[in-house]
């Protein structure tokens, strides 16, 4: 059980938000992350055509051998993107009061401007609060 | 819970076998040219051009000739067998339904169906499979899950199945230590890594059908 990441994906594909929350990860440059992202944004696009059954949402769950990754859509098209360990079980709630601490430190703030990076100490806050405390 | 399709890809990227149970929203045949090998599914394999094919080949180098000869089936599997057979694409097609008994997934081709090209799809699924040193499993969507089998010799193994169902990794490995070996591998006429041509053969297919329906979360 740990929560080893989260990202935040605009509705173009850029990361506007990176955090890492685990020790001992591979340490990526800052364009390697936006790199990642952006084909996440592509994979994600992908994954709802090929649908055997008609229509079809993106991918919410992409699993790995050894961490999953849970993809949050929201109806606006930024994705936020929980990287956990496999038994890792409170994925989906967790994205959803990351979407919460979202709306209530970046949307709600007049300074931010849309899809760019999020600079936010009340964001911040709200997200080590929300995550750190249960997994460190 | 159910099982949508299978998928075998090659080392070099290509789809070697395609066989699809219960798709409601089935691929597009692939346009001629479309980079889609022969022999990988009679249902959305390329239609035979009706001009004349201009790599002649003799009718040993297609397995299936052999194959189908004790069945008394007349077998188009692909398309330089149906163009020694019949001389245009549409007297072929009728043929490749009358197969249906044995081969389940033989479909009347759609001339409505709403999906993407067989081939563009294919490459697609490809798309998503990650590289040998990574180690992508599966994922899920609202309507189906994908999961992703690989053999040490390349050999890449996909099924979409239905969201709920658990790993899919057993039922690709046993058809490869299975069917694939027994069909594909221990067939001297397969010709496996050819590049031009798929994997598919009546055995095979049987076989691989008769597994997948077997399977409890097959219904």
């Amino acid at each position: 059980m740990a929560i080893f990441g989260l990202w935040v994906i605009n509705k173009a594909g850029g990361l506007v938000y990176q955090r890492n929350f685990a020790d001992g990860l591979a340490q990526l440059t800052s364009n390697e992350y936006l790199v990642l992202a952006g084909t996440l944004h592509g994979i994600h696009a992908i994954t709802s055509r090929l649908s055997p059954t008609g229509s079809s949402s993106g991918a919410h769950v992409i699993e790995a051998e050894t961490f999953k990754m849970t993809i949050l859509l929201t109806p606006t098209g930024t994705k936020f993107v929980l990287l956990t360990s496999l038994a890792e079980t409170s994925a989906n709630a967790v994205l959803q009061k990351v979407y919460e601490a979202y709306a209530d430190g970046v949307m709600k703030n007049p300074f931010h401007t849309p899809d760019m990076p999020i600079r936010s100490e009340v964001f911040d806050t709200k997200i080590a609060a929300l995550i750190e405390p249960g997994h460190t | 819970m159910t099982i949508y399709c299978l998928y075998i890809f090659d080392r070099h990227c290509n789809c070697v076998y395609y066989h699809d149970w219960h798709r409601t929203k089935r691929p597009r045949r692939a346009d001629e040219g479309g980079g889609l090998l022969l022999g990988v599914s009679h249902a959305i394999s390329p239609l035979p051009s009706s001009a004349p094919n201009s790599t002649p080949e003799t009718p040993f180098t297609s397995p299936r000739n052999t194959l189908s000869t004790g069945s008394g089936v007349l077998v188009a599997y692909s398309g330089d067998s149906i163009q020694s057979q019949q001389s245009t694409a549409q007297s072929a097609l009728p043929l490749l339904q009358t197969q249906g008994a044995g081969a389940p997934s033989v479909v009347t081709p759609s001339t409505s169906s709403p999906g993407l090209p067989f081939d563009e799809e294919a490459k697609l699924v490809y798309g998503r499979l990650s590289g040998r040193d990574e180690s992508f499993v599966s994922y899920r969507t609202s309507t189906y899950k994908l999961h992703l089998f690989e053999t040490v010799s390349g050999y890449r193994f996909v099924m979409l199945s239905d969201p709920n169902a658990e790993s899919l990794r057993f039922v690709m490995r046993s058809i490869y230590t299975g069917p694939f070996l027994e069909y594909v591998v221990r067939n001297p006429l397969a010709l496996m890594d050819s590049r031009e041509r798929g994997i598919d053969n009546e055995y095979f297919r049987a076989s691989v059908d008769r597994l997948i329906r077997g399977l409890s979360v097959f219904q």
